[in-house]
């Protein structure tokens, strides 16, 4: 259905407010938030730790939940898929051993109960990984912190859209214009992605590939906006899922490119002859590269915006450690100045980062899909014949004359 | 000097040298932008998006040495 409606400026205010809000109230809880609060007492604060997967969800003041692990393991007498409602639970059935690093540098398997209690009551199971006592794990499936918030913002973009295309289907947008903020908030994000991204890389094959674009933008959107919530985290700092995702834009776009593409990877036209075969192989590995990066990009923005945030606030804790309790106190005004400022350059890279994957999936689509006729070194006819152009319409009091064209160009001197 | 110590050194040169990559990148492509803009305001909309990708894919650039060089901190 067409949506006829002018998107007005207007329309962008609430979306703008409802996202700084998050971003200040989390850099005010960022001061009472669980590394700090760790580090406060005299443990590590780790950034890397608190920023990579893990297998539990930290709601620092309040505690933390572990997450159910899910595990394929192989053994002598075949694979079995064990499941468990949190890692303390696995280790204490007895099956599984815990690989801890001591202070010393090798890695031993903890299996002795009374030291396993010990580790579970010092958190320091949550940090290590886990491993049967026999036999080995063939995948595992566990439900990790990136996870639980990858479904999170893939749930928030169901239900709004679900909700969005039954508002839309009532006739309410179509036939009237569209109500409330809710409406037309996204209305404006949807003809946003479906002008500015869709249309001008895809032309007419747009609707095809519009759906694809809207989910990768606003699960990338949400997904990256829920990292910045506090207790939040992004499902697309995890290079798993930005993989996944640019391997949608691969297939999609080969799956759907037309023989014009693989002819132009093969066998590129008006080159020389000899360069083809130097071309060839790098045009080749240049389809896989292009993608790989639209994952990295957006993989390595995200993590390095959490990684950035936690340092600067770890700054306070490093130069209490050095230099004393009075030079930290001087420090952490300049800190978390620093830390508001980093937060809102987070926020904008948040929708920047969304827009630039999608725009750049469309593009390459659209590269794919294209079909160009390609006159290979074909000058123009030097005569075009008679062609009768009488327009339909006169002028004013005027009458409808017969009109012809014919066009004859002179060969230009050969170059 | 021990491996770790080497790796650490230069895990921070390179941080250093790749914020200085995507500086020099990104302010020169923001100069002509600004110049474009107050030529012409009235293309000021699509220089600003153009130059927000640009920006964009640059910065991505400077990101993957930045994803190595925590490689070498943490490895």
């Amino acid at each position: 259905m067409e949506l006829k409606v002018i998107a007005s400026h207007r329309c962008r205010l609430p979306a703008l407010a409802l996202a700084l809000a998050p971003a200040l109230v989390s850099v005010m809880m960022m001061s009472i938030s669980s590394p700090v609060l760790a580090a406060a007492e005299g443990e590590e604060l780790d950034t890397v730790e608190h920023t990579a997967d893990g297998v539990y969800l930290d709601f620092a003041p309040f505690g933390s939940i572990e997450l159910p692990r899910i595990l394929l393991v192989r053994n002598d007498e075949g694979m079995r898929l064990d499941a468990f409602a949190n890692t303390t639970a696995a280790l204490q059935s007895g099956m599984y051993t815990l690989v801890h690093e001591s202070e010393d540098g090798h890695i031993e398997h903890v299996s002795d109960e009374a030291v396993l209690a010990q580790m579970i009551a010092g958190k320091v199971h949550l940090h290590s990984s886990i491993a049967p006592a026999e036999g080995e794990i063939v995948v595992d499936f566990s439900v990790t912190r990136h996870l639980v918030f990858g479904i999170l913002a893939a749930l928030i973009t169901l239900m709004i859209f679900i909700t969005l295309a039954r508002q839309y289907a009532t006739g309410r947008g179509c036939e009237s214009a569209p109500r409330g903020i809710f409406q037309n908030m996204f209305e404006s994000a949807v003809i946003f992605v479906r002008d500015e991204i869709a249309k001008p890389n895809l032309g007419d094959k747009y609707p095809r590939f519009l759906p694809f674009l809207l989910t990768a933008f606003f699960f990338i959107l949400f997904s990256n906006i829920l990292g910045l919530v506090p207790f939040g985290g992004a499902a697309t700092s995890n290079i798993s899922v930005t993989l996944v995702l640019a391997l949608f834009t691969f297939v999609l776009g080969q799956f759907h490119a037309s023989k014009d593409h693989w002819k132009h990877i093969f066998w590129p036209p008006g080159v020389p002859f000899a360069i083809k075969f130097i071309l060839i192989p790098v045009e080749f590995i240049g389809l896989f590269t292009k993608h790989a990066a639209l994952a990295i990009r957006l993989f390595a923005n995200m993590m390095a915006g959490s990684l950035v945030i936690l340092s600067l606030i770890g700054l306070i804790f490093t130069f209490n450690s050095i230099f004393g309790g009075a030079v930290a106190w001087g420090v952490t005004p300049v800190s978390l100045l620093m830390t508001l400022f980093i937060s809102f350059v987070k926020l904008l890279v948040a929708f920047i980062q969304a827009y630039v994957f999608t725009m750049l999936s469309a593009l390459f689509i659209g590269m794919a899909v294209a079909e160009h006729a390609e006159h290979e070194g074909e000058p123009p006819a030097l005569h075009e014949p008679k062609r009768d152009v009488t327009p339909l319409f006169a002028g004013d009091g005027d009458v409808v004359k017969a009109t012809t064209v014919e066009r004859h160009r002179e060969p230009v001197a050969a170059a | 000097m021990e491996a770790t110590a080497l790796a650490w050194l230069g895990a921070g040169l390179g941080a250093g040298l790749v914020a200085l990559g995507a500086g020099i990148g990104i302010g020169r492509l923001a100069g002509p932008a600004m110049e474009g803009s107050a030529r012409q305001p009235e293309a000021a909309g699509d220089i600003r998006t153009s130059m927000i990708i640009a920006a964009a894919l640059i910065e991505g650039v400077a990101l993957f040495g930045l994803a190595i060089c925590f490689l070498l901190a943490i490895k």
